[in-house]
């Protein structure tokens, strides 16, 4: 079997890449290892429109079950925020039915889809990736591609086979656990977030509402003591509210890998580290992302050459869309890791009073004179 | 290490910490030879199915 492009993964990133080089011409595969795409969830389900924008698709009820206006973020002591519109705003998706319209839209733009495949290994000539070779039901497959994108997720096999160092460590990757529950009655339009080391150390609690009382109930942390799911357990113990579904997974919280690409490949998604550090959120990153690579592998068997001087564009490309926002919110989720419950309480309550756009340098100084432990981590802000 | 099959929830968060490769997705089984015990993949696992040792739990 011989295809332009072979895409392993067939989540948001793989249907994405897959999507945009199939709409330009390309012959491309897709290859899923699950048997059906979409399950089992692995995601909090939350994105903003700019995923729409990006994958010229409609915000359609079909997959979309609330429309997000704004957040409430909560310190350990109850002191919280109203945060209204702007990078609050966006929607819930059913990732179940979101993943497979997507993958639905790739195969309509002509992409080759087989589920319950697994990539075992790469086809390499010359040290470049030329294909991969794929186990379906006891069968063991050759493919050829002049291009792979690994979109894998977070396990990331296929780039690490091609020597890329796309591993996590404990400290980089969030742990979580999120049960959807029924009988969550928050305002169907707004997230709630949690923040505390006794409640979620190295991350967070999230309340993501779906509508009609279902909500992801959520939790992730980086601890060496507990588990993600003792968290979860705990939170939601006094709840009047059941599960409907068990979600476990890892985020990716260090932001990108170096290297996104070699002679032949290039990664996209959670194996790429395409997240935001600070809310874990990945959909309208690695959405971004994977189009550019999509779209950039149409360029490289157009121009024939797929080699890692001419696929390392691609990671210029994505880094010059979104490296700058990535960067940033990684500034803000280290900021967060030194804070202590005590000190978030401050933070909460001095924040709350200001205008977040427009907060005033004398309220900025005030603030610093009478807490200086935060003077270093103003100064890292600015 | 060794994962109970009973409590895993096929995540793979131990896959991206396993920095020897000894982590094998399909039916979730650590290569006893190979595992260099540096429980990387027991911090990370959301819901504790992976246990120090070496004996099938």
């Amino acid at each position: 079997m011989k295809y332009d492009v072979v895409v392993v993964g067939a989540r948001i990133g793989g249907s994405t890449a897959s999507l945009f080089a199939s709409k330009k011409g390309l012959d491309v595969l897709m290859i899923e290892k699950n048997q059906e795409i979409g399950t089992p969830v692995q995601c909090a389900e939350a994105t903003s429109s700019s995923t729409f924008q990006t994958l010229e698709m409609e915000p359609s009820p079909k997959y979309v079950c609330s429309e997000i206006k704004g957040a409430d973020v909560y310190a350990p002591d109850g002191t919280h925020g109203h945060l209204e519109g702007g990078y609050a705003e966006g929607f819930i998706l059913e990732r179940k039915i979101f993943d497979k319209q997507l993958a639905i839209e790739s195969a309509k733009a002509g992409t080759d889809i087989m589920v319950k495949t697994r990539v075992k290994d790469l086809i390499r000539r010359d040290g470049k990736v030329c294909g991969v070779v794929a186990t379906h039901m006891g069968h063991t497959l050759e493919i050829e591609a002049d291009v792979v994108i690994a979109a894998d997720g977070i396990e990331s096999q296929v780039a690490r086979k091609a020597g890329l160092k796309t591993q996590q460590t404990p400290g980089t990757l969030c742990s979580c656990a999120q049960y959807e529950m029924v009988g969550v009655d928050y305002d169907p339009h707004y997230l709630q977030f949690y923040f505390g080391r006794e409640i979620a150390p190295g991350g967070y609690v999230w309340v993501f509402p779906k509508g009609d009382g279902v909500a992801n109930v959520g939790v992730g942390v980086r601890s060496d003591t507990k588990t993600a799911y003792s968290f979860l357990r705990k939170f939601t113990a006094n709840m009047d509210a059941t599960p409907v579904e068990l979600n476990i997974g890892g985020v990716p919280v260090q932001g990108p890998v170096d290297k996104t690409y070699t002679d032949g490949l290039m990664v996209v998604g959670d194996a790429a580290g395409q997240v935001e550090p600070f809310t874990g959120g990945g959909i309208h990153v690695t959405a971004h992302c994977a189009r550019i690579a999509g779209e950039f592998a149409v360029e490289a068997i157009e121009k024939d050459d797929t080699s890692r001087g001419f696929l390392k564009n691609y990671q210029k490309l994505w880094k010059k869309e979104v490296g700058k926002d990535l960067k940033e919110s990684l500034k803000y989720r280290k900021i967060m890791d030194q804070l202590s419950d005590e000190e978030m309480n401050i933070l909460a309550k001095f924040l709350k009073d200001q205008d977040l756009e427009s907060i005033s340098k004398m309220s900025m100084l005030g603030f610093v004179r009478e807490y200086p432990q935060f003077l270093k981590l103003l100064k890292e802000i600015l | 290490m060794i994962i109970s099959a009973e409590e895993c929830g096929y995540c793979g968060a131990c896959v991206a910490v396993c920095p020897h490769g000894t982590l094998e997705l399909e039916g979730m089984r650590i290569i006893q030879e190979e595992c260099k015990n540096c429980t990387k993949c027991l911090i990370v696992c959301p819901v504790g199915a992976i246990k120090e040792g070496n004996h099938e739990v």
